[in-house]
Protein backbone atom coordinates (compact mmCIF):
# COMPACT_ATOMS: atom_id res chain seq x y z
CA UNK A 1 0.00 0.00 0.00
CA UNK A 2 2.83 2.31 0.77
CA UNK A 3 4.37 1.60 -2.99
CA UNK A 4 3.55 4.61 -3.58
CA UNK A 5 6.68 6.11 -1.70
CA UNK A 6 8.75 4.89 -4.23
CA UNK A 7 7.50 7.07 -6.76
CA UNK A 8 10.16 10.40 -7.03
CA UNK A 9 6.97 12.88 -7.73
CA UNK A 10 5.78 11.62 -4.15
CA UNK A 11 9.30 12.26 -2.46
CA UNK A 12 9.28 15.63 -4.25
CA UNK A 13 6.24 16.19 -2.86
CA UNK A 14 6.00 14.89 0.82
CA UNK A 15 9.51 16.53 1.39
CA UNK A 16 8.62 20.00 0.09
CA UNK A 17 5.09 19.48 1.89
CA UNK A 18 6.97 18.84 5.22
CA UNK A 19 9.05 21.25 4.65
CA UNK A 20 5.92 23.81 4.04
CA UNK A 21 3.83 22.34 6.79
CA UNK A 22 6.53 22.97 9.48
CA UNK A 23 7.32 26.49 8.04
CA UNK A 24 3.70 27.30 8.25
CA UNK A 25 2.70 26.03 11.13
CA UNK A 26 5.54 28.12 13.30
CA UNK A 27 5.03 31.22 11.32
CA UNK A 28 1.09 30.82 11.84
CA UNK A 29 1.56 30.80 15.74
CA UNK A 30 2.93 33.88 15.72
CA UNK A 31 0.54 35.34 12.98
CA UNK A 32 -2.39 34.12 15.25
CA UNK A 33 -1.82 35.41 18.30
CA UNK A 34 -0.45 38.58 16.86
CA UNK A 35 -4.20 38.99 14.57
CA UNK A 36 -2.51 38.67 11.55
CA UNK A 37 -3.84 35.50 10.28
CA UNK A 38 -6.06 36.82 7.36
CA UNK A 39 -2.32 38.24 6.16
CA UNK A 40 -2.11 34.19 4.35
CA UNK A 41 -5.85 34.83 2.63
CA UNK A 42 -4.39 38.36 1.31
CA UNK A 43 -1.44 37.62 0.21
CA UNK A 44 -2.75 34.30 -1.88
CA UNK A 45 -4.95 36.85 -3.23
CA UNK A 46 -1.93 38.71 -4.38
CA UNK A 47 0.09 35.34 -5.76
CA UNK A 48 -2.94 35.24 -8.74
CA UNK A 49 -1.28 38.27 -9.61
CA UNK A 50 2.30 36.15 -9.78
CA UNK A 51 1.20 33.43 -11.41
CA UNK A 52 -0.53 35.77 -13.88
CA UNK A 53 2.53 37.37 -15.02
CA UNK A 54 4.49 33.62 -14.92
CA UNK A 55 2.38 32.58 -17.41
CA UNK A 56 1.80 35.31 -19.33
CA UNK A 57 6.04 35.46 -19.80
CA UNK A 58 6.46 31.93 -19.39
CA UNK A 59 8.56 32.15 -16.39
CA UNK A 60 8.57 30.43 -13.60
CA UNK A 61 5.83 31.08 -11.16
CA UNK A 62 7.21 30.64 -7.72
CA UNK A 63 10.61 32.88 -8.68
CA UNK A 64 8.07 35.57 -10.02
CA UNK A 65 5.62 35.53 -7.17
CA UNK A 66 8.17 35.66 -4.43
CA UNK A 67 9.04 39.83 -5.24
CA UNK A 68 5.47 40.36 -6.18
CA UNK A 69 3.95 39.00 -3.13
CA UNK A 70 6.63 40.51 -0.82
CA UNK A 71 6.13 44.42 -2.16
CA UNK A 72 3.07 43.53 -1.25
CA UNK A 73 3.55 42.63 2.56
CA UNK A 74 5.56 45.90 2.13
CA UNK A 75 2.77 47.48 1.24
CA UNK A 76 0.36 46.19 3.59
CA UNK A 77 2.80 47.22 6.34
CA UNK A 78 3.43 50.78 4.79
CA UNK A 79 -1.03 51.44 4.47
CA UNK A 80 -1.17 50.31 7.97
CA UNK A 81 1.88 52.41 9.71
CA UNK A 82 1.50 55.62 6.92
CA UNK A 83 -2.27 55.58 7.30
CA UNK A 84 -3.15 54.63 10.66
CA UNK A 85 -5.83 52.47 9.68
CA UNK A 86 -6.56 48.56 10.59
CA UNK A 87 -3.94 45.98 9.54
CA UNK A 88 -7.15 43.85 8.30
CA UNK A 89 -8.29 46.59 6.26
CA UNK A 90 -5.15 47.37 4.95
CA UNK A 91 -4.52 43.54 3.75
CA UNK A 92 -8.62 43.83 2.67
CA UNK A 93 -6.87 46.68 0.00
CA UNK A 94 -3.64 44.63 -1.14
CA UNK A 95 -5.50 41.35 -1.54
CA UNK A 96 -8.38 43.16 -3.86
CA UNK A 97 -5.63 45.16 -6.13
CA UNK A 98 -3.67 41.77 -6.29
CA UNK A 99 -6.94 39.34 -7.26
CA UNK A 100 -7.80 42.45 -9.56
CA UNK A 101 -4.59 42.68 -11.40
CA UNK A 102 -3.98 38.90 -12.07
CA UNK A 103 -7.69 39.02 -13.39
CA UNK A 104 -6.91 41.55 -15.61
CA UNK A 105 -3.42 39.86 -17.05
CA UNK A 106 -5.16 36.35 -17.33
CA UNK A 107 -7.80 37.63 -18.96
CA UNK A 108 -5.57 40.02 -21.63
CA UNK A 109 -3.42 36.50 -21.78
CA UNK A 110 -6.13 35.24 -23.21
CA UNK A 111 -8.39 33.61 -20.19
CA UNK A 112 -7.71 30.90 -17.94
CA UNK A 113 -6.03 27.69 -18.76
CA UNK A 114 -5.24 24.28 -16.89
CA UNK A 115 -2.07 25.76 -15.39
CA UNK A 116 -3.16 28.06 -13.95
CA UNK A 117 -6.40 26.27 -12.35
CA UNK A 118 -3.62 23.72 -10.87
CA UNK A 119 -2.08 26.57 -9.05
CA UNK A 120 -5.42 27.91 -7.61
CA UNK A 121 -6.41 24.84 -6.78
CA UNK A 122 -2.79 22.93 -6.17
CA UNK A 123 -0.63 20.59 -7.18
CA UNK A 124 1.70 18.75 -4.83
CA UNK A 125 2.98 16.22 -6.56
CA UNK A 126 4.59 18.72 -9.58
CA UNK A 127 6.86 20.11 -7.29
CA UNK A 128 10.60 19.66 -8.35
CA UNK A 129 13.67 18.81 -6.60
CA UNK A 130 14.94 22.51 -6.89
CA UNK A 131 11.42 24.18 -5.53
CA UNK A 132 11.81 21.26 -2.44
CA UNK A 133 15.15 22.85 -1.71
CA UNK A 134 13.69 26.30 -1.41
CA UNK A 135 11.11 24.89 0.73
CA UNK A 136 13.99 23.75 2.74
CA UNK A 137 16.17 26.78 2.78
CA UNK A 138 13.17 28.81 4.34
CA UNK A 139 12.50 26.24 6.94
CA UNK A 140 16.34 26.76 8.12
CA UNK A 141 16.07 30.36 7.89
CA UNK A 142 12.93 30.31 9.70
CA UNK A 143 14.32 28.05 12.82
CA UNK A 144 17.61 29.97 13.12
CA UNK A 145 15.58 32.78 13.89
CA UNK A 146 13.16 31.04 16.64
CA UNK A 147 16.08 29.81 18.10
CA UNK A 148 17.97 33.21 17.80
CA UNK A 149 15.22 35.46 19.13
CA UNK A 150 12.93 33.15 20.72
CA UNK A 151 12.16 35.48 23.73
CA UNK A 152 12.06 38.86 21.51
CA UNK A 153 9.86 37.32 19.52
CA UNK A 154 7.46 36.29 22.19
CA UNK A 155 7.74 39.42 24.45
CA UNK A 156 6.58 41.25 20.93
CA UNK A 157 3.60 39.15 20.25
CA UNK A 158 2.16 39.36 23.95
CA UNK A 159 3.23 42.55 24.71
CA UNK A 160 4.39 44.90 22.14
CA UNK A 161 4.57 47.99 23.91
CA UNK A 162 6.69 46.42 26.83
CA UNK A 163 8.71 44.43 24.12
CA UNK A 164 9.61 48.35 22.94
CA UNK A 165 10.94 49.35 26.53
CA UNK A 166 12.96 46.48 26.39
CA UNK A 167 14.89 47.97 23.06
CA UNK A 168 13.34 45.24 21.16
CA UNK A 169 12.64 46.21 17.59
CA UNK A 170 9.20 45.54 17.17
CA UNK A 171 9.23 47.10 14.16
CA UNK A 172 11.83 44.73 12.69
CA UNK A 173 10.62 41.95 14.12
CA UNK A 174 7.19 42.81 12.44
CA UNK A 175 8.32 43.22 8.69
CA UNK A 176 10.84 40.00 9.15
CA UNK A 177 7.48 38.10 10.13
CA UNK A 178 5.39 39.35 7.45
CA UNK A 179 7.98 39.30 4.95
CA UNK A 180 9.63 35.57 5.93
CA UNK A 181 5.48 34.70 5.64
CA UNK A 182 5.05 35.83 2.19
CA UNK A 183 7.62 33.62 0.57
CA UNK A 184 6.01 30.91 2.37
CA UNK A 185 2.70 31.94 0.96
CA UNK A 186 4.54 31.25 -2.29
CA UNK A 187 5.93 28.08 -1.68
CA UNK A 188 2.86 26.97 -0.36
CA UNK A 189 0.61 27.48 -3.30
CA UNK A 190 1.83 24.47 -5.08
CA UNK A 191 1.22 22.30 -1.93
CA UNK A 192 -2.57 23.67 -1.40
CA UNK A 193 -3.11 26.45 -4.22
CA UNK A 194 -4.12 29.40 -3.89
CA UNK A 195 -7.36 28.82 -2.59
CA UNK A 196 -6.60 27.19 0.71
CA UNK A 197 -3.07 29.00 1.64
CA UNK A 198 -4.29 30.62 4.33
CA UNK A 199 -5.75 27.29 5.80
CA UNK A 200 -2.21 25.98 6.61
CA UNK A 201 -1.34 29.20 8.48
CA UNK A 202 -4.09 29.48 10.80
CA UNK A 203 -5.47 25.95 11.29
CA UNK A 204 -2.70 24.17 12.77
CA UNK A 205 -2.04 26.82 15.44
CA UNK A 206 -5.64 27.58 16.37
CA UNK A 207 -5.93 23.39 16.98
CA UNK A 208 -2.68 23.57 19.05
CA UNK A 209 -3.80 26.80 21.24
CA UNK A 210 -6.54 24.49 22.07
CA UNK A 211 -5.13 21.87 23.49
CA UNK A 212 -1.83 23.33 24.73
CA UNK A 213 -0.42 25.09 27.98
CA UNK A 214 2.76 26.31 27.88
CA UNK A 215 4.05 28.55 24.55
CA UNK A 216 6.36 25.54 23.57
CA UNK A 217 3.62 23.21 23.31
CA UNK A 218 1.64 25.57 21.08
CA UNK A 219 5.01 25.63 18.56
CA UNK A 220 5.33 21.61 18.42
CA UNK A 221 2.05 20.82 18.72
CA UNK A 222 0.90 23.52 15.27
CA UNK A 223 3.99 21.64 13.64
CA UNK A 224 2.59 18.03 14.13
CA UNK A 225 -1.14 18.44 13.19
CA UNK A 226 0.51 20.34 9.96
CA UNK A 227 3.05 17.54 9.30
CA UNK A 228 0.42 15.15 10.13
CA UNK A 229 -2.41 16.58 7.92
CA UNK A 230 0.20 16.93 4.98
CA UNK A 231 1.13 13.52 5.25
CA UNK A 232 -2.30 11.44 5.52
CA UNK A 233 -3.81 14.45 2.72
CA UNK A 234 -1.31 13.09 0.15
CA UNK A 235 -1.95 9.76 1.17
CA UNK A 236 -5.82 9.47 0.54
CA UNK A 237 -5.39 12.11 -2.22
CA UNK A 238 -3.23 9.24 -3.97
CA UNK A 239 -5.11 6.67 -3.09
CA UNK A 240 -8.44 7.69 -3.89
CA UNK A 241 -7.50 10.11 -6.55
CA UNK A 242 -8.67 13.62 -5.01
CA UNK A 243 -6.98 16.96 -5.06
CA UNK A 244 -4.25 17.08 -2.53
CA UNK A 245 -4.52 20.64 -1.31
CA UNK A 246 -8.15 19.50 -0.21
CA UNK A 247 -7.31 16.35 1.26
CA UNK A 248 -4.36 18.29 3.59
CA UNK A 249 -7.16 21.01 4.85
CA UNK A 250 -9.80 18.44 5.35
CA UNK A 251 -7.09 16.51 7.75
CA UNK A 252 -5.89 20.17 8.96
CA UNK A 253 -10.05 20.52 10.37
CA UNK A 254 -9.82 16.76 11.44
CA UNK A 255 -7.43 18.12 14.15
CA UNK A 256 -8.94 20.84 14.70
CA UNK A 257 -12.03 19.21 15.63
CA UNK A 258 -10.31 16.56 17.93
CA UNK A 259 -8.85 19.53 19.65
CA UNK A 260 -11.83 21.09 20.23
CA UNK A 261 -13.50 17.94 21.24
CA UNK A 262 -10.09 17.36 23.52
CA UNK A 263 -10.97 20.81 25.01
CA UNK A 264 -14.10 20.48 25.89
CA UNK A 265 -13.91 17.47 27.77
CA UNK A 266 -12.24 19.10 30.35
CA UNK A 267 -8.64 18.84 29.09
CA UNK A 268 -8.28 22.79 28.49
CA UNK A 269 -7.04 25.48 30.69
CA UNK A 270 -9.95 28.09 31.05
CA UNK A 271 -10.88 28.97 34.19
CA UNK B 1 20.93 64.13 43.06
CA UNK B 2 21.65 63.56 39.63
CA UNK B 3 19.20 64.01 36.83
CA UNK B 4 17.38 60.54 35.63
CA UNK B 5 14.80 61.67 33.33
CA UNK B 6 14.51 64.77 31.83
CA UNK B 7 12.20 66.23 29.30
CA UNK B 8 12.07 70.38 27.41
CA UNK B 9 9.25 71.86 25.57
CA UNK B 10 7.33 68.60 25.15
CA UNK B 11 4.54 68.71 22.61
CA UNK B 12 2.46 66.31 21.76
CA UNK B 13 -0.85 66.14 19.46
CA UNK B 14 -3.10 63.34 18.48
CA UNK B 15 -4.74 63.94 15.02
CA UNK B 16 -3.83 67.80 15.16
CA UNK B 17 -5.83 67.52 18.74
CA UNK B 18 -3.12 68.85 21.29
CA UNK B 19 -2.72 66.43 23.90
CA UNK B 20 0.15 67.91 25.83
CA UNK B 21 1.85 71.36 24.92
CA UNK B 22 5.13 72.87 26.56
CA UNK B 23 6.04 70.33 29.36
CA UNK B 24 9.28 70.74 31.24
CA UNK B 25 10.88 68.69 34.00
CA UNK B 26 13.87 67.41 35.93
CA UNK B 27 13.14 64.17 37.77
CA UNK B 28 16.03 63.42 40.23
CA UNK B 29 17.91 59.89 41.08
CA UNK B 30 15.55 59.05 44.03
CA UNK B 31 12.89 60.75 44.02
CA UNK B 32 9.27 59.21 44.23
CA UNK B 33 6.88 61.04 42.30
CA UNK B 34 3.20 60.76 42.33
CA UNK B 35 1.66 61.81 38.80
CA UNK B 36 -2.04 63.33 39.13
CA UNK B 37 -4.51 65.54 37.08
CA UNK B 38 -7.94 65.14 35.26
CA UNK B 39 -9.23 62.14 33.16
CA UNK B 40 -7.63 63.08 29.55
CA UNK B 41 -5.25 65.14 31.02
CA UNK B 42 -2.34 63.34 29.26
CA UNK B 43 -0.58 61.35 32.23
CA UNK B 44 -0.75 58.21 30.29
CA UNK B 45 0.64 59.98 26.92
CA UNK B 46 3.53 61.63 29.21
CA UNK B 47 4.71 58.53 30.27
CA UNK B 48 4.66 56.81 27.05
CA UNK B 49 6.59 59.60 25.54
CA UNK B 50 9.43 59.41 27.78
CA UNK B 51 9.25 55.26 27.14
CA UNK B 52 9.29 56.09 23.26
CA UNK B 53 6.79 54.57 22.49
CA UNK B 54 4.98 57.66 21.21
CA UNK B 55 7.06 60.28 19.29
CA UNK B 56 6.23 63.96 20.06
CA UNK B 57 8.58 66.88 19.84
CA UNK B 58 10.66 68.32 22.33
CA UNK B 59 13.87 66.76 23.85
CA UNK B 60 13.83 63.52 26.76
CA UNK B 61 17.21 62.34 28.20
CA UNK B 62 17.10 59.52 30.13
CA UNK B 63 20.40 59.13 32.50
CA UNK B 64 21.88 61.97 30.41
CA UNK B 65 21.54 60.25 27.20
CA UNK B 66 18.80 61.75 24.33
CA UNK B 67 16.36 59.63 24.45
CA UNK B 68 16.81 58.43 20.36
CA UNK B 69 20.44 56.91 21.40
CA UNK B 70 19.32 55.51 24.50
CA UNK B 71 20.07 51.74 24.94
CA UNK B 72 20.43 50.84 28.63
CA UNK B 73 16.53 49.91 28.53
CA UNK B 74 17.10 47.36 31.46
CA UNK B 75 17.01 49.94 33.78
CA UNK B 76 13.77 51.12 33.09
CA UNK B 77 11.31 49.08 34.89
CA UNK B 78 7.39 49.62 32.92
CA UNK B 79 3.92 48.18 34.37
CA UNK B 80 1.30 49.38 31.93
CA UNK B 81 -2.11 50.27 32.84
CA UNK B 82 -4.17 47.24 31.07
CA UNK B 83 -2.88 43.49 31.25
CA UNK B 84 -1.70 42.70 27.99
CA UNK B 85 -3.70 39.66 27.25
CA UNK B 86 -6.54 39.58 29.48
CA UNK B 87 -8.80 39.15 26.13
CA UNK B 88 -6.76 36.57 24.27
CA UNK B 89 -5.75 32.78 25.07
CA UNK B 90 -1.74 33.10 24.69
CA UNK B 91 -0.65 29.83 26.58
CA UNK B 92 2.17 30.94 28.70
CA UNK B 93 3.70 31.02 32.32
CA UNK B 94 3.65 33.65 34.69
CA UNK B 95 7.51 32.48 35.55
CA UNK B 96 7.78 32.90 31.49
CA UNK B 97 6.20 36.33 31.71
CA UNK B 98 8.52 38.05 33.99
CA UNK B 99 11.33 36.20 32.08
CA UNK B 100 10.27 38.71 29.44
CA UNK B 101 11.86 41.68 31.78
CA UNK B 102 15.52 40.06 31.16
CA UNK B 103 17.62 41.32 27.70
CA UNK B 104 17.41 38.71 24.89
CA UNK B 105 19.78 36.34 24.91
CA UNK B 106 20.70 33.90 22.16
CA UNK B 107 18.52 31.08 22.12
CA UNK B 108 15.77 29.74 23.94
CA UNK B 109 17.33 28.44 26.52
CA UNK B 110 16.76 29.98 30.29
CA UNK B 111 20.12 29.98 32.65
CA UNK B 112 20.29 29.58 36.45
CA UNK B 113 21.36 32.90 36.93
CA UNK B 114 18.10 34.29 34.97
CA UNK B 115 16.11 31.65 36.74
CA UNK B 116 16.88 32.72 40.05
CA UNK B 117 16.28 36.59 39.26
CA UNK B 118 13.24 35.52 38.32
CA UNK B 119 11.85 33.66 41.34
CA UNK B 120 13.21 36.50 42.87
CA UNK B 121 11.22 38.93 41.62
CA UNK B 122 8.16 37.00 41.98
CA UNK B 123 9.30 36.34 45.73
CA UNK B 124 9.16 39.75 46.31
CA UNK B 125 5.33 40.66 44.34
CA UNK B 126 4.07 37.62 46.00
CA UNK B 127 3.42 35.58 43.32
CA UNK B 128 6.20 32.75 42.93
CA UNK B 129 3.23 30.24 43.94
CA UNK B 130 1.52 31.24 40.37
CA UNK B 131 4.95 30.57 38.58
CA UNK B 132 3.73 27.42 36.68
CA UNK B 133 0.18 28.40 36.06
CA UNK B 134 -0.87 30.12 32.50
CA UNK B 135 -1.18 33.46 33.20
CA UNK B 136 -4.53 33.86 31.19
CA UNK B 137 -5.63 31.48 34.35
CA UNK B 138 -4.53 33.89 37.22
CA UNK B 139 -7.40 36.95 38.31
CA UNK B 140 -6.74 40.49 36.89
CA UNK B 141 -5.25 41.06 40.05
CA UNK B 142 -2.44 38.58 40.42
CA UNK B 143 -2.02 39.35 36.51
CA UNK B 144 -1.08 43.20 37.79
CA UNK B 145 1.53 41.81 40.29
CA UNK B 146 3.29 39.38 37.89
CA UNK B 147 3.66 42.03 35.75
CA UNK B 148 5.05 44.12 38.60
CA UNK B 149 7.37 40.87 39.12
CA UNK B 150 8.57 41.70 35.20
CA UNK B 151 9.21 45.23 35.65
CA UNK B 152 11.36 44.08 38.60
CA UNK B 153 13.35 41.38 37.50
CA UNK B 154 16.27 43.71 35.65
CA UNK B 155 17.05 45.65 38.94
CA UNK B 156 15.45 48.53 37.35
CA UNK B 157 16.90 52.52 38.41
CA UNK B 158 13.77 53.93 37.24
CA UNK B 159 10.01 52.18 37.53
CA UNK B 160 7.64 53.61 35.24
CA UNK B 161 4.10 52.63 36.58
CA UNK B 162 0.69 53.56 34.70
CA UNK B 163 -2.51 53.25 37.13
CA UNK B 164 -1.28 49.74 38.88
CA UNK B 165 -3.26 49.25 41.70
CA UNK B 166 -6.61 49.26 39.80
CA UNK B 167 -7.31 45.80 39.83
CA UNK B 168 -6.10 45.04 43.47
CA UNK B 169 -8.17 44.55 46.22
CA UNK B 170 -7.10 46.46 49.71
CA UNK B 171 -4.92 44.49 51.08
CA UNK B 172 -3.03 43.80 47.30
CA UNK B 173 -3.15 47.33 47.31
CA UNK B 174 -1.15 47.97 50.62
CA UNK B 175 1.36 45.54 50.16
CA UNK B 176 1.90 46.92 46.49
CA UNK B 177 2.63 50.36 47.73
CA UNK B 178 4.52 49.21 50.69
CA UNK B 179 7.04 47.91 48.02
CA UNK B 180 7.41 50.05 46.10
CA UNK B 181 8.49 52.85 49.48
CA UNK B 182 10.37 50.01 50.25
CA UNK B 183 12.32 50.25 46.48
CA UNK B 184 12.50 53.69 46.70
CA UNK B 185 13.85 53.98 50.20
CA UNK B 186 15.97 51.20 50.55
CA UNK B 187 17.23 50.52 47.28
CA UNK B 188 17.19 54.34 45.66
CA UNK B 189 14.93 53.44 42.90
CA UNK B 190 13.27 56.49 41.07
CA UNK B 191 9.28 55.83 40.60
CA UNK B 192 7.32 57.89 38.59
CA UNK B 193 3.26 56.82 39.22
CA UNK B 194 0.27 57.63 37.80
CA UNK B 195 -2.48 56.87 40.07
CA UNK B 196 -5.77 58.31 41.36
CA UNK B 197 -4.88 56.11 45.09
CA UNK B 198 -3.75 59.46 46.41
CA UNK B 199 -4.30 58.08 49.92
CA UNK B 200 -2.55 54.75 50.03
CA UNK B 201 0.47 56.21 47.68
CA UNK B 202 1.18 58.96 49.48
CA UNK B 203 3.10 57.25 52.47
CA UNK B 204 5.99 56.84 50.28
CA UNK B 205 6.06 59.89 47.41
CA UNK B 206 8.30 62.43 47.95
CA UNK B 207 6.86 64.60 44.80
CA UNK B 208 3.65 65.45 43.46
CA UNK B 209 3.33 65.84 39.01
CA UNK B 210 0.20 67.95 38.49
CA UNK B 211 -0.58 67.18 34.60
CA UNK B 212 -4.01 68.92 32.83
CA UNK B 213 -2.40 69.59 29.24
CA UNK B 214 1.17 70.36 30.57
CA UNK B 215 2.65 70.32 33.76
CA UNK B 216 0.52 72.34 36.28
CA UNK B 217 2.75 71.49 38.99
CA UNK B 218 5.76 69.54 39.88
CA UNK B 219 7.68 69.77 43.25
CA UNK B 220 7.40 68.82 46.87
CA UNK B 221 4.01 67.74 49.11
CA UNK B 222 4.85 70.87 51.06
CA UNK B 223 5.18 73.02 47.90
CA UNK B 224 1.66 71.52 46.15
CA UNK B 225 0.57 72.13 49.16
CA UNK B 226 1.30 76.06 48.70
CA UNK B 227 0.74 76.06 44.68
CA UNK B 228 -1.46 78.89 43.52
CA UNK B 229 -1.35 77.55 40.46
CA UNK B 230 -2.39 73.70 41.82
CA UNK B 231 -5.20 76.05 43.83
CA UNK B 232 -6.67 77.11 40.83
CA UNK B 233 -6.84 73.56 38.83
CA UNK B 234 -8.48 71.92 42.31
CA UNK B 235 -9.23 74.51 44.45
CA UNK B 236 -7.62 74.88 48.29
CA UNK B 237 -9.77 72.51 50.08
CA UNK B 238 -9.16 69.90 47.62
CA UNK B 239 -5.32 70.42 47.38
CA UNK B 240 -5.48 70.60 51.10
CA UNK B 241 -7.45 67.09 51.48
CA UNK B 242 -4.62 65.82 49.10
CA UNK B 243 -1.94 66.56 50.54
CA UNK B 244 -3.31 65.63 53.82
CA UNK B 245 -3.99 62.26 52.97
CA UNK B 246 -0.23 62.03 52.50
CA UNK B 247 0.66 62.34 55.75
CA UNK B 248 0.31 59.71 57.91
CA UNK B 249 -1.56 61.64 60.88
CA UNK B 250 -3.73 63.15 58.24
CA UNK B 251 -2.04 66.65 59.67
CA UNK B 252 -0.53 69.63 57.27
CA UNK B 253 3.08 69.05 57.24
CA UNK B 254 3.25 73.07 57.54
CA UNK B 255 1.65 72.57 61.04
CA UNK B 256 0.05 75.76 62.44
CA UNK B 257 2.30 78.24 59.71
CA UNK B 258 -0.09 76.80 57.15
CA UNK B 259 -2.02 80.03 55.57
CA UNK B 260 -4.13 77.72 53.62
CA UNK B 261 -5.28 76.01 56.39
CA UNK B 262 -6.95 78.56 58.20
CA UNK B 263 -8.57 80.05 55.46
CA UNK B 264 -9.98 76.09 54.31
CA UNK B 265 -10.91 75.80 58.06
CA UNK B 266 -7.96 73.61 59.23
CA UNK B 267 -7.30 69.92 58.93
CA UNK B 268 -9.31 68.58 56.28
CA UNK B 269 -7.78 64.69 56.39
Amino acid sequence: MLEFLSYGFVQRGLVAGTFVAVACALLGVFLVLKRLSLIGDGMSHVCLTGVAVALLTSTSPVYMSVPIVMAASAGILKITSTFKIYGDAAIGIVSAAGLSVGLLITALAGGFNTDLLSFLFGSILTVSWSEAALCGLLLVVILILLRAFYRDLTSACFDEPFAKTRGVAVQAVHTVLVLITSVAIVLAFKVVGIFLISALLIIPPVAALLVSRTFKQVLWKSVAFSVLSVWLGVFISFVYDIPSGAAIILMNLFFLACSFVWMKLGNNHDR
Amino acid sequence: MSSVIKAVGLRFAYRRVPVLEDVSFDVQRGDYVGIIGPNGGGKTTLLKLILGLEKGEGKISLFNTPLAQFSDWHKIGYLAQKSPVSQSRFPISAQEIVLMGLPQRLGSGVSVGELKQVHAAMQKTHTREYAGKIFHDLSIGQQQRVLLARALVSHPEILILDEPSTALDAQSRGMFFDLLGELNQKHGVTILLITHDTGEVGKHISKFMYVDKTVVFFGTKEEFCHSEAVAKQLGPFAQHTIDHLHNHHGHCPLGEDCEECHHAGGNHA
